[in-house]
């Protein structure tokens, strides 16, 4: 079984690499169907993730009566009763997204308030526990561009000296996040050939 | 009729808010509640979009239409959902390695062709627009590309963790190794401090957004 799901892991996945670099050859057309089995998996493995989180965590907390189990039945209702209005009044329809939406808004962007409210004492917490010259560089880069962010230097368009400066600044973690994209990029590539050479295999779980 | 329905909404959406905010007095059973009504309807809109989207407008559709190919995925999809019963689990296996390999191959084809091409030649579009330039135009643009390709490729080099093995020491990279990835962590933290930044703007926005909304409603039901 286990050199079956390898075979089909390392097939599938070579076919669809292989689609990458010899586009309008035959693999690229055996490439399509394979990538809409697994858009459709996805959304399969997507339902069995949420199921499980629902019956299976949530529910076996209220069966063996965990002390959050208030929580986890309020979780469960607000599920059924989304899933029940989206069935009677279409998941496209104005009506079914205002109802999660009016829900989801309020509370993602009040959570969104605790955390910038969170992230500044958090901030100020680690500038006095890292007393450090990392600590510090990585504290001035974050008013530097709260400050740049901010807009207060609005008026520096007039100044062409101060306009290119500000340009630099704000252009100098560009070398960094593209440091860091390709470090993921590397990770990605490494990762993914251990996973079509077989010498990982997370599907066997 | 419609009025009364905002009103109610507005209602729900001024509770939420306070009960949200409540989080800064510590973890209260009230913002325990709301997370667990979040979670349970982000859940529910999910699954809605997976049955409407995926499950009738991929399998159930092309089925109705005589596709005898949508039986494949049919079959894997009921391989998958046996993952829910912890007894026949591995039956969904074949399932999961067809979803790996795909996704395995796409990520390393996004890499590759997304990724490290664009980004490469990202690194050297200041050297390609100092060629275009003449003067001392293009010398500072030379440096600066220069500058951003070492802050680059240093970044890059504070991710190399091996190291040599040297009798009776610890083992340590090369200096010139440990050089470069002294720099890199320069760039990573102003690169870090600048994405924090971000996140504190977008929160504060959000901060005075809904600090509006409640004076607002607050103010609009004394009046």
């Amino acid at each position: 079984m286990k050199v079956l799901n390898y075979l089909i892991a390392a097939i599938t996945g070579l076919i669809v690499l292989l689609g990458y670099f010899f586009p309008g050859t035959g693999i690229s057309l055996a490439r399509s169907p394979l990538l809409d089995w697994a858009v459709t998996l996805s959304g399969v493995a997507g339902l069995v993730a949420i199921l499980n989180l629902v019956f299976h965590v949530h529910w076996k907390r209220i069966q063996d009566k965990h002390p959050r189990r208030l929580y986890s039945g309020a979780l469960i209702v607000t599920f059924l009763l989304t899933v029940v209005a989206g069935v009677f009044l279409d998941p496209g329809s104005a009506g079914f997204q205002k109802l999660v939406t009016r829900v989801q808004v309020p509370v993602e962007s009040t959570l969104m308030a605790v955390l910038a409210i969170t992230l500044v004492f958090a901030s100020l917490k680690l500038l006095q526990r890292q007393r450090n010259w990392m600590g510090f560089l990585f504290f001035l880069s974050v008013i530097i561009f709260l400050v740049l962010n901010s807009g207060v230097l609005a008026f520096s368009t007039e100044i062409p000296i101060l306009t290119n400066l500000l340009s630099a600044f704000h252009r100098v973690p560009m070398a960094g996040a593209r440091g860091m994209l390709l470090g993921i990029a590397l990770g990605s590539l490494a990762t993914g050939i251990r996973v079509l050479i077989g010498s990982e295999k997370p599907y066997n779980g | 009729m419609s009025f009364n329905t905002e009103v109610i909404w507005v209602v729900i959406s001024f509770i939420l808010t306070l009960v949200v905010f409540s989080f800064l007095l510590g973890d209260i059973p009230f913002f325990r509640f709301v997370s667990a009504v979040l979670i349970g309807m982000t859940a529910g809109y999910m699954t809605i979009v997976i049955i409407y989207q995926v499950l009738i407008a991929r399998l159930a559709v092309p089925l109705l239409q005589g596709s005898r190919v949508a039986l494949i995925p049919l079959l894997l999809s009921g391989m998958l959902l046996m993952k829910l019963s912890p007894r026949l689990s591995r039956l969904g296996n074949p399932s999961m390695a067809l979803l790996v390999g795909v996704g395995a191959a796409v990520a390393v084809g996004g890499a590759v062709l997304g990724t490290l091409f664009g980004q490469v030649k990202g690194a050297l579009v200041f050297v390609d627009l100092a060629r275009a330039q003449k003067g001392p135009t293009s010398l500072l643009l030379l440096v600066e590309g220069i500058f951003f390709l070492l802050g680059t490729l240093a970044t890059l080099f504070y991710f190399h963790f091996s190291a040599r093995k040297v009798k009776g020491k610890e083992p340590q990279a090369h200096w010139s190794i440990r050089l470069l990835s002294s720099v890199g962590r320069v760039f990573i933290a102003i690169t870090l401090g600048a994405v924090f930044a971000g996140v504190i703007t977008a929160g504060l926005t959000a901060l005075v957004e809904r600090a509006d909304f409640l004076l607002g409603t607050l103010l609009f039901w004394v009046r």
